[in-house]
């Protein structure tokens, strides 16, 4: 068994933080391993982006800690990369240059952050848009600029915020399976935020399944299926299934 | 299309001529008080080439544009770091913002020739105060466009930036807010850069600066000479017709990742 990189130990979360009205998530704790691919997964509006967003440093919890390897989490930092819905790529700045911008940050030496950009534009296909601007290019391909830049900065953990769900559903399938290639040569620790059951199956290691507003954690689904895993075959639709059930309770 | 919109843009340049040419011959036919278009371009050109007719006198064009020209970029130069270094604090900061508001607002209706007696009396009549007319006409477009484009800069590029390291407001100032806001900057700058060259007309006009196209307008109204007025009149709107275009040009180049850029 890998190591425990990240405790969410028993998170809660107002929606006005002052008042303590209308809880968004109540009580949620998950420890994530190292180079585990892990998903959260839950209803639309259950508070699944918020906990992301929590671990991320972009907003901070009301109650309860999470820890990275130990230390506690208090604001934005360069251990943790994410990757966004409506994927924010700086428009201002080329392909090449959304990729260099975390590298730039990092005050790495010029040559060596171009070569680390371009592999990593390579990682993600990109190849030959180097120049392009974001406008220029498909949802698809902005999300891989998107992808590259947040892995170029080689965090501890990628973070991604329902990445898929602005793209057509065959897009969403092709990058499902960019995804998972990326992630198996790059091994890193990535928690991935979708309401979608099949992504989730399809994508994670493991499942954290959320409950409706306030999010409580319903379970722990290890997904045992073999990779490149089948969406037709009978234990893909049978744990679909479940984890179905699960959330609709 | 090419040609047929060159073809009307003389003709229409053609028509305005002919209809000035006539009204002038058949209405007024007074040299003193006003000159058909073929003796101002007459007179235009012997003042662009220092004919001693002119020259004597201390009609030189070309002098006169430099001067403008002077006073031009050192107002609008000063609005430029002014406005922007404001426009970029109270931008990012509320509080700023709700400071400086007031303060913006009661003197931003106040025109700039309204300025121009505390102009003279402050700085007497110099250089300085010409670029200082200048300077209050063009420093609120480009405070408040910048100002405008710093707070509304979208969310979702500062956290971003913040998730990708950036967690220095140095760093975000320099790397995000600075180029996102980088437009309505530009659009700050061209409107304020036609107020400026309007300013640095009416400036000169009271006499501000012994040079310049404004003065010399005055100057050659005293001398009974409309086509020399209308000689620097030309001159005025050349000049800040090319301006224009030059910040555009800049624009473009400067913003080229905005082509095609569609709202989301």
């Amino acid at each position: 068994m890998s190591e425990i990189l990240l405790q969410i130990k028993n998170i809660r979360k107002w929606f006005n933080s002052q008042e303590k009205e209308l809880m968004v998530i109540d009580g949620v704790s998950f420890d994530v391993r190292e180079g585990e691919f892990i998903s959260i997964l839950g209803p639309s509006g259950c508070g699944k982006t918020t906990l992301l967003r929590i671990i991320a440093g972009l907003e901070k919890q009301d109650e309860g800690e999470i820890l990275l390897r130990g230390k506690s989490i208090t604001g934005p930092g360069q251990d943790r990369s994410m990757v966004f819905q409506d994927y924010a790529l700086f428009p201002w700045r080329t392909v090449l240059g959304n990729v260099l911008f975390g590298l730039e940050i990092r005050k790495i030496p010029k040559v060596e952050a171009l070569e680390k950009a371009k592999k990593f534009i390579k990682l993600v296909g990109l190849e030959g848009f180097e120049n392009s601007y974001p406008h220029e290019l498909s949802g698809g391909m902005r999300q891989r600029v998107a992808i590259a830049r947040a892995l170029v900065c080689e965090p501890e953990i990628l973070l991604m915020d329902e990445p898929l769900s602005a793209l057509d559903a065959q897009t969403r399938n092709v990058m499902q399976s960019e995804l998972v290639r990326i992630w198996q040569e790059t091994r890193k620790t990535i928690i991935y935020v979708t309401h979608n059951i099949e992504e989730a199956v399809y994508l994670a290691d493991r499942i954290a399944v959320l409950s409706r507003r306030p999010a409580k954690l319903l379970d722990l689904v290890e997904v045992e299926l073999e990779r490149p895993r089948n969406r037709f075959s009978k234990e893909f639709i049978e744990l679909r299934a479940r984890i179905f059930n699960l959330i609709q309770g | 299309m090419r040609v047929k919109d060159f073809f009307i843009f003389f003709f229409s340049i053609g028509i305005f001529l002919v209809l000035w040419e006539a009204y002038y011959w058949i209405f007024i036919s007074n040299p003193f008080v006003l000159a058909p278009p073929s003796k101002v371009i007459v007179t235009f050109i012997q003042l662009t080439l220092g004919d001693p007719k002119f020259a004597d006198s201390g009609f030189q064009m070309l002098t006169d544009m430099a001067y403008s020209i002077y006073h031009y970029a050192l107002g609008f130069a000063s609005a430029i770091l002014v406005g922007f270094s404001i426009g970029l604090i109270a931008g990012w900061s509320k509080t700023v913002e709700k400071l400086i508001y007031p303060i913006v607002e009661l003197i931003r209706p106040i025109p700039p020739i309204a300025w121009i007696p505390i102009a003279i009396l402050l700085l007497k009549l110099t250089h300085t105060a010409a670029a200082f007319i200048i300077f209050i006409g063009a420093v609120f477009p480009i405070l408040l466009n910048t100002m405008y484009g710093v707070s509304s800069v979208e969310k979702k590029y500062v956290e971003a930036a913040l998730t990708l390291g950036a967690t220095k407001t140095s760093t975000m100032l320099r790397k995000v807010i600075i180029p996102a806001s980088m437009p309505a900057f530009f659009n700050g700058l061209r409107v304020g850069s036609g107020v400026a060259w309007m300013c640095v007309v009416a400036a000169e006009l009271f006499g501000v600066s012994q040079f310049g196209l404004g003065y010399k307008i005055q100057l050659a109204r005293l001398y009974h000479s409309p086509d020399v007025v209308i000689s620097y009149m030309l001159a005025i709107g050349i000049i800040g017709l090319i301006l224009d275009r030059i910040y555009r040009l800049a624009e473009d180049r400067l913003l080229s990742w905005r082509r095609g850029f569609v709202v989301e």
